[in-house]
């Protein structure tokens, strides 16, 4: 039976937790600085309460990483010296060379580090990615991303607004779609970005645009922001190809809608798409990253990609800050 | 009011030909066309009368004309009513070259007569409403933009083929000379002021094994004087089984809103047992308030809402636009 350790019990460490439930593995326990959502976990899922991440190491087959950014670096790096398997929430890394010596340890240790880039595994992008593949609409030539919400206002110190632990949006939340363009298009040549955070740090919220040119010639645009009104979320994709065209506008996907008073009170912390399915996404992924881990069947997203969608965010920023077009592979 | 058109290979013509028509105070005198076959078509279809060149439609001493040429042919018949002291509104974008736009202005002011270009968006609904909103202010301050003005392949737009938007000499270039100029027009409109750098990565992804050689994708970042910045999606990617003809959208964020436009979305979806969906499309004629407007400003005697310098600002981004995309850098404007 292959035992699953959970580090960090916020919001993906819930969904994670959620997502273990629904595979034949088995929570043994989680590790959390928030003993109150530690506890919430163990009841509903099982398992036990960790006291250090040694003890949790120790005790698992698998290390779930559901931390803040920053820390992902060392708690990977001591659970492929234990020769445990790895989760990691995306970002792979708060930087480039960590997640290069993050995938470097576990190969060497011969542990599986799987990336959890969840919007592959989103039904709408899922299907996409399919009819892509599948020659449906001929050469990718044009692809829009947008990944819309409010700004973050997290409890535990609200780290998605430090810079220095989540690197900011374009890290942060651009980073899905970076993923999921270089999935759909290929390799990226060059990125060139715009962003408020860049431009002026102390304004209230943050706003990004980015256009990326990937290799075989097409090329993208993406749009993020942490400014909208809460709770407003909305995402959207569109492939433009020399055949045909796929479209999920934003809203699309929201086939349920409740318009209520209290609405306006009832926002919740961080903002998530609401399309209700049998399976979460994130369900969907852990289910994928269990099969990947007892079967060994790969996975849809790698740790390199992981990188990759690294090397894009960094290009991004760098470029975002020098206002030059930027290659994925000087970063 | 006595009005012209000069001829019909804009396609544009078809829906303005109907719009003076519809506008009391105009009395269409005809119209002049140097492709004989395209006239001889337009003449029959819309029964009107066809002067034998653009010299003697300038001759019978219009009002005003609207000049629907092919892009690169736009100069020298503004220069001829111009001259004469006709009133001219011109099909975007104004030219091909900035030479060409800077001469037709000063032509028009040394003629005494208006250059209005013709920005229909301008006079959009609810484009007209999302300015309205940006006036009020309820937006802050404005982060940045993401604009889409996608089209098909302009020979789907009409059962008359136009082949000549496909074609660089004439045309300028291809999806980001027609349909960049809108949204840098209505961007400039919104933010009262000019763009200051231009960055832009175009392809021939689409359509290039149905022979077409000019772009036929792209996506524009554009950045203000007051460091806004914008993308705009110029691309002819909407496929031919697309409802409609294309569209335009603007998504504006600001410190305190998000203010989304969709300028087409009035629009009725027809589902036929056979044939394709369809979106005809109900909101208010935004080419009718433009023609309105050029009459009024020749009956008032006084400058249009838009300008040759507005048609002259937004040809300057899509020059700069090709120019950037050729040297992978952005392009610092004004370029000359």
């Amino acid at each position: 039976m292959l035992r699953v350790g959970l580090v960090g019990a916020g919001f993906m460490g819930a969904h994670h937790a959620a997502g273990w439930a629904a595979t034949p593995a088995t929570l043994a326990g989680v590790l959390s600085l928030d003993p109150a959502a530690v506890r919430s976990l163990v009841e509903r899922y099982g398992g036990r309460a960790y006291a250090s991440l040694d003890e949790l190491i120790n005790d698992v087959d698998v290390v779930d990483i559901c931390t803040p950014t920053h820390l992902h670096y060392e708690m990977v790096l001591k659970a492929a010296a234990a020769g445990k398997h790895v989760v990691c929430e995306k970002p792979l890394a708060r930087t480039i060379a960590q997640a290069e010596e993050m995938i470097a340890a576990c190969e060497r240790a011969g542990v599986k580090l799987l990336v959890a880039h969840v919007v592959r595994y989103f039904p709408q992008y899922a299907q996409a990615k399919a009819l892509v593949e599948r020659g449906e609409i001929g050469k990718v030539a044009v692809v829009r991303l947008t990944r819309a919400s409010f700004r973050p206002r997290r409890a535990l110190d609200n780290w998605f607004l430090d810079g220095e632990k989540s690197g900011g949006m374009l890290l942060d939340l651009m980073l899905h779609d970076f993923d999921y363009a270089r999935w759909i298009a290929g390799e990226v040549e060059t990125v060139f970005a715009k962003s408020v955070s860049a431009a002026r740090p102390d304004a209230p919220g943050d706003y990004a645009l980015a256009i990326l040119r990937h290799r075989g010639g097409a090329i993208s645009n993406l749009e993020s922001a942490w400014a909208y009104p809460p709770p407003l979320f909305r995402t959207s994709l569109q492939i433009a190809g020399s055949h045909g065209l796929i479209d999920h506008p934003a809203d699309s996907a929201v086939p349920v809608k409740v318009h209520l008073m209290a609405d306006a009170a009832e926002t919740p912390d961080i903002a998530v798409p609401a399309s209700p399915l049998t399976d979460t996404p994130y369900t969907t992924e852990i289910k994928e990253f269990y099969q990947a881990l007892v079967h060994d069947v790969p996975p849809r997203v790698t740790a390199h990609d992981g990188l990759m969608a690294l090397r894009l965010a960094f290009a991004a920023i760098e470029s975002a800050r020098t206002g030059r077009p930027v290659s994925p592979q000087e970063v | 009011m006595r009005l012209g058109i000069v001829s019909f290979a804009h396609l544009h013509a078809e829906g303005y030909i109907n719009n003076l028509r519809a506008n009391p105070e105009v009395d269409v005198i005809g119209f002049a066309d140097d492709n004989p076959e395209r006239g001889a078509h337009f003449a029959r279809r819309y029964g009107i009368r066809q002067f034998d060149s653009y010299e003697a439609l300038i001759a019978a001493q219009p009002d005003g004309v609207v000049i629907c040429t092919e892009n690169a042919r736009h100069r020298p018949v503004v220069e001829l009513a111009a001259q004469a002291g006709v009133h001219v509104l011109c099909e975007k974008p104004l030219a091909t070259t900035l030479e060409d736009a800077r001469a037709m202005i000063e032509a028009c002011e040394r003629g005494g007569v208006h250059l209005m270009t013709a920005f229909p968006m301008r006079f959009n609904a609810p484009v007209i409403e999302a300015k309205r909103v940006m006036e009020s202010g309820a937006l802050g301050r404005i982060y940045g933009a993401n604009t889409t003005n996608q089209g098909k392949l302009p020979r789907y737009h009409s059962d008359y083929v136009r082949a000549w938007f496909e074609q660089k000499d004439l045309a300028g270039g291809g999806a980001a000379m027609d349909h960049t100029v809108h949204l840098v027009d209505l961007l400039r409109w919104f933010l009262g002021c000019e763009v200051v750098e231009v960055y832009a990565q175009l392809n021939d992804i689409l359509y290039r094994e149905a022979g077409v050689d000019v772009e036929t994708g792209g996506l524009v970042m554009l950045t203000f004087e007051d460091g806004t910045f914008a993308s705009v999606d110029c691309s002819w990617s909407k496929p031919p089984s697309y409802p409609t003809w294309g569209g335009l959208t603007m998504e504006i964020v600001g410190e305190t809103g998000l203010l989304t436009v969709d300028a087409f979305k009035q629009v009725t979806a027809v589902y036929g047992r056979e044939e394709r969906a369809r979106w005809p499309y109900w909101g208010s004629d935004s080419n009718q308030a433009m023609i309105d407007e050029f009459v009024a400003a020749i009956r008032d005697n006084r400058p249009p809402a838009i300008t040759g310098y507005d048609g002259y600002r937004a040809l300057e981004v899509a020059l700069a636009a090709y120019t950037s995309a050729a040297c992978g850098e952005p392009v610092r404007l004004p370029l000359i």
